[in-house]
Formats: C-alpha cells, sequence, structure tokens
C-alpha cells in the first residue's frame, strides 16, 4: 500500500480510530470473520486460474464452478482426512507438550549451568533462580485450563470454516458485479476517484494476501530443508507452524522460534549445538524474510512506520485479543487507504463544484417538470 | 425489481451484447470476447449540461457513448478546431487509456446521455491476461486516433455528430 508521506495528525488519528472499531467489530462477529478472511485470500489466490480458464474459452461461471469445485473437494477430503487423525491423538497431545516442554527446561537448566560454571557471580542472580522448572505442574495446569477449550474451540469453529469454500465461490463468481453495483451508487462527480480507490484496495489487498501465500511457502521451504539437514523430527510440519506464526508481526516468529529450539531440544538432549544451530537457522531465514522474500512477495506493502506498527499490535492485542494481533496491520492499511483516498475526494474543491453543479442541474429539471 | 447481483438467475444478455456490438471499439470482438469486456465496463447516466471530466483532472479512462450527445471543448485559447461531438458509439477520453496526463478539455452531456467507463487499470489488466481481446481493442483505437488526428491536422474537428 503506498503510502504518501504527508498524512496529517487528525488523518493518523481517524485511522487509529477506524482500525479499533473494525477490529472491535470483527471480535463480535469472528466466526464469520475468519472463513471470510480466508475466502479473501483464496479468492485473490484463484483468481488468476478462473481468469486463465475464461481466457482458453470456458464461459465465466464454468471457469468459477470449476476452480471451486476443485477446491470444495480439497476441503471435504481434509476435513475426512484430518478430523480422525486430530481426535485420535488428541489424547497424546498433553504427554507430547509435556515431553517437549521437559525437552526445553532441561535445555535451559544445561545452559544455566553451563553459565554458572563459567560466571560464577551468575548462580545467586534471580535470573537463574527464577528459571521454571516443574514441568508436571506447569503442563497440567495447561492440560486442565486450555487444552479441552482448544479442543472444543476446534470443533465449534469446523463448520464456519466450512463457509470459507462457499464465500470463495461468491467472491469469483459475483465479486466484479457486486463491485460494479457498489460503484454504480457513487454520483458521478465522484465516479473516477471512487474507482480508483476501489483499485487501490484491491491491488493492495491482492499484494498482500498472494505475498503472503508465497512467504508462507519460501518460509516453510527453507526452514523444513535446514531442520530437514539438522535432523530434526517432522522438519516440513515445524516449518509450516512456524512460518504460519510469522503471519503475527514480531511475536509470532519470536514463537515460531521457541517452538523450534523446543522440538530440538528434545529429540537431541545430550547435543545443544544442534540447537543453537536451530536458532541461528531461524535468525537466517528470518534475516533472508526481511530483505529477500519480503520485498519480492508482499513488496513491504503496508508502509507503516515500525514504531506505530508495534504500537498498534499492543493495541490491536487490547481491543481484540489474539484476533487483534493478526489483523491489526493489515486492517490499518486498508483503513488508511480508504481514509487517504476519502480525504482526497472530501477536500477536492472540483469535485465538489462538480457536484453542486449537478445538483442544481437536477433541482432546475424537477422544477421544470414540477406542477 | 431487479436483484443487486444475481447469484442463481442468469437471464439472457442478448441485448446488451448487441448494444456492445454497436460500438466501433469492439466491433471486432466476438460475443464471448464481448461478455468479458462488459465485466469491465462502468455504466454512467448524465443530465443535459452534467460534467463528465474537465481540463486538468487527472484521466483515469475512456467514455464510450450509448446514446445521447457529448460536447467536448478545448480550454485552450485558439483551439476552437478540437472542439468535438461524441454520438451514439464513438468514444472519448482515450489519450487518458495510456497515461495518467491531466485531462485537456471539459467535456459535458449536450443532452441526457448514458456512457460506459473503460477504467485504465482494468483494461491493462485484460490486456495482459487477454492478448487477442487488447489487440483488437487497440488496433481500433489506433484507427480511430489517426482518424482524428488527420481531421485536425485539415483543420477539422476531430469528431462531429452527422
Amino acid at each position: 500500500m503506498t503510502r504518501r508521506p504527508d498524512l496529517g495528525a487528525v488523518t493518523w488519528l481517524v485511522i487509529i480510530l477506524g482500525t479499533c472499531l473494525i477490529l472491535f467489530v470483527f471480535q463480535k462477529v469472528l466466526w464469520l470473520v475468519v472463513p471470510a478472511l480466508l475466502a479473501l485470500a483464496l479468492y485473490y489466490c484463484l483468481r488468476p486460474s478462473v481468469r486463465g480458464l475464461v481466457g482458453i474459452g470456458l464461459s465465466h461461471r464454468t471457469a468459477t464452478r470449476a476452480v471451486a469445485g476443485i477446491l470444495f473437494l480439497v476441503t471435504v477430503l481434509l476435513v475426512i482426512f484430518l478430523l480422525p487423525v486430530a481426535t485420535a491423538r488428541a489424547a497424546g497431545w498433553k504427554a507430547m507438550m509435556a515431553h517437549y516442554v521437559q525437552g526445553g527446561l532441561d535445555f535451559l537448566v544445561k545452559n544455566e549451568e553451563m553459565l554458572a560454571q563459567k560466571i560464577p557471580s551468575l548462580r545467586e542472580s534471580s535470573i537463574l533462580r527464577g528459571a521454571p522448572r516443574d514441568v508436571d505442574m506447569i503442563t497440567q495446569q495447561f492440560g486442565e485450563k486450555y487444552l479441552g477449550t482448544l479442543l472444543w474451540q476446534m470443533v465449534h469453529w469446523l463448520p464456519s470454516l466450512l463457509l470459507t469454500p462457499y464465500l470463495t465461490y461468491f467472491m469469483l463468481q459475483e465479486g466484479n458485479r457486486f463491485k460494479k453495483h457498489l460503484i454504480c451508487s457513487v454520483l458521478n462527480a465522484f465516479f473516477e476517484k471512487t474507482l480508483l480507490l476501489f483499485d487501490r484496495i484491491d491491488t493492495s489487498l491482492q499484494n498482500f494476501f498472494v505475498g503472503l501465500i508465497k512467504l508462507t511457502f519460501l518460509d516453510t521451504v527453507c526452514l523444513a530443508l535446514g531442520l530437514w539437514i539438522f535432523g530434526v523430527s517432522s522438519p516440513l510440519l515445524l516449518g509450516l507452524v512456524a512460518a504460519v506464526l510469522a503471519w503475527i508481526p514480531y511475536i509470532g516468529s519470536a514463537a515460531g522460534c521457541v517452538l523450534v529450539v523446543l522440538v530440538a531440544a528434545t529429540d537431541f538432549p545430550s547435543q545443544p549445538s544442534i540447537t543453537y544451530s536451530c536458532i541461528f537457522l531461524f535468525l537466517a531465514v528470518r534475516i533472508l524474510d526481511d530483505f529477500f522474500f519480503l520485498p519480492l512477495t508482499i513488496g513491504r506493502s503496508l508502509q507503516i512506520h515500525p514504531v506505530l506498527s508495534v504500537l498498534m499490535l499492543f493495541l490491536g492485542a487490547a481491543v481484540a485479543g489474539p484476533t487483534g494481533l493478526v489483523l491489526v496491520l493489515p486492517v490499518m492499511g486498508v483503513v488508511a487507504v480508504v481514509t487517504e483516498t476519502m480525504g482526497q475526494i472530501i477536500a477536492d474543491e472540483r469535485l465538489k463544484t462538480r457536484f453542486r453543479q449537478a445538483q442544481q442541474l437536477r433541482t432546475a429539471e424537477v422544477k421544470l417538470l414540477g406542477p | 425489481m431487479k436483484a443487486p447481483f444475481n447469484l442463481f438467475n442468469h437471464t439472457s444478455d442478448l441485448p446488451r451484447i448487441n448494444e456492445l456490438r454497436a460500438i466501433s471499439l469492439f466491433k471486432g470482438l466476438n460475443p464471448r470476447e464481448l461478455r468479458e469486456i462488459d465485466e469491465l465496463l462502468h455504466e454512467r447516466t448524465y443530465q443535459k449540461g452534467e460534467i463528465i471530466f474537465d481540463a486538468g483532472d487527472v484521466g483515469l479512462g475512456l467514455y464510450i457513448v450509448v446514446s445521447g450527445r457529448i460536447q467536448a471543448k478545448s480550454s485552450r485559447a485558439g483551439a476552437d478546431n478540437l472542439s468535438a461531438e461524441f454520438c451514439c458509439g464513438e468514444f472519448f477520453g482515450e489519450i487518458s487509456l495510456f497515461d495518467d496526463s491531466q485531462r485537456t478539455s471539459r467535456v459535458i452531456a449536450a443532452e441526457p446521455s448514458r456512457v460506459l467507463a473503460l477504467f485504465r487499470t482494468e483494461f491493462f489488466s485484460l490486456l495482459e491476461r487477454n492478448h487477442s481481446i487488447g489487440t483488437k481493442i487497440l488496433l481500433e483505437l489506433s484507427r480511430t486516433v489517426c482518424h482524428r488526428l488527420r481531421r485536425v491536422l485539415m483543420g477539422e474537428s476531430p469528431a462531429s455528430c452527422p
């Protein structure tokens, strides 16, 4: 989203307030927002396929049905195959989680001891003494408090996620017509600028979603390859989870790194060098991400100042919890484009004059036709 | 009452296709290509005397006259021969299809008119994905621009209604 640097303080205040309001509303209808956002991402990813099929001679309707049909089939197959697997393994999740947390804590304790040997003054410091050691209690509490809720939420979310293929089909089939009808309702004086606004939002969202999918793919491949070379178990799954976690700016990357460290430390308890290598791998992928992949994919489409980004992350989390954390930056990007363009439309004297002229013509016509 | 968007009931689009076929710009297109181009067109209606665009506006696309009559007047002094009139099937504002420079004329509806707008970025995206349609439209566009240029060089108005 190309941002002009001259946005005023009032405009930014409107953008921030608008973003918070949208996040607040989103949180209330999360069951619809999540499938709608997934559908939006799929729409932008599948639109080229539909256009390609139209280009080789299929009608738009047939092309949309073919693409949406394949998507629906894949979703149904995923649900059929993954749901029984997840249900069967759910019982073992608590033990598995405890196993990996224990591995991570052991790694931490070994590092503490090593540090204490090298720097004896650290032995009595609160940093080393404050580290958690009772893994059984931690996992027991987590299992009792959150695991059941997590599973229940997954079952609860499944029906609404099945809306995703339908919404994608609707967007592919009727999206353009819907956009045209929206534009139809705009007054002639503001028509061209509104078209420009729609185009900018469309381009921004396309860049963001398609870029995000490409970025996730590249991150997954790099991480999985590195973890596979180091011999860490389930490298592809770990890489994918870490890449998806990276969707949450800053915090997600850290969470992904912790996850990789836990698995590596558990798989190789007597070889801490492998765990360190995994941390370096993670850092290397992050650097690759920031300097090569991100400009190549999303193209730094959300040109928001880093300080404001971090502040908005906190604000988003405060307003809408984890949802706010994930959605705050893309929502803010779109709100910024809308506010900026709306501001340009409202402040354009030429457009206002043209609007007044059209109103006068309409009034004169009504008077002429009147009794 | 017509539904805002038609999800299940796709009525025949033959009248619309015939309407588009009558437009010089789409002369070489077959019905399937006309349907594809129709997805990109935005219909607007203007009352007599209403400004469609003004000299100095940033151009975003071209307009095609479906019904009515449109007048274009250059803002430059002594450029009376650049004033033009566009009737049903003709198009105007084509320069902005190629760049985002400012409009050079004020264009108003000389009578109640219905026009179709073709937005530059949408046209470019069509050019990228369907070269066949793009080539046909560009060829027709070039022909008309050449014809208008020839008229201007001969001291005539670039376009006028019979």
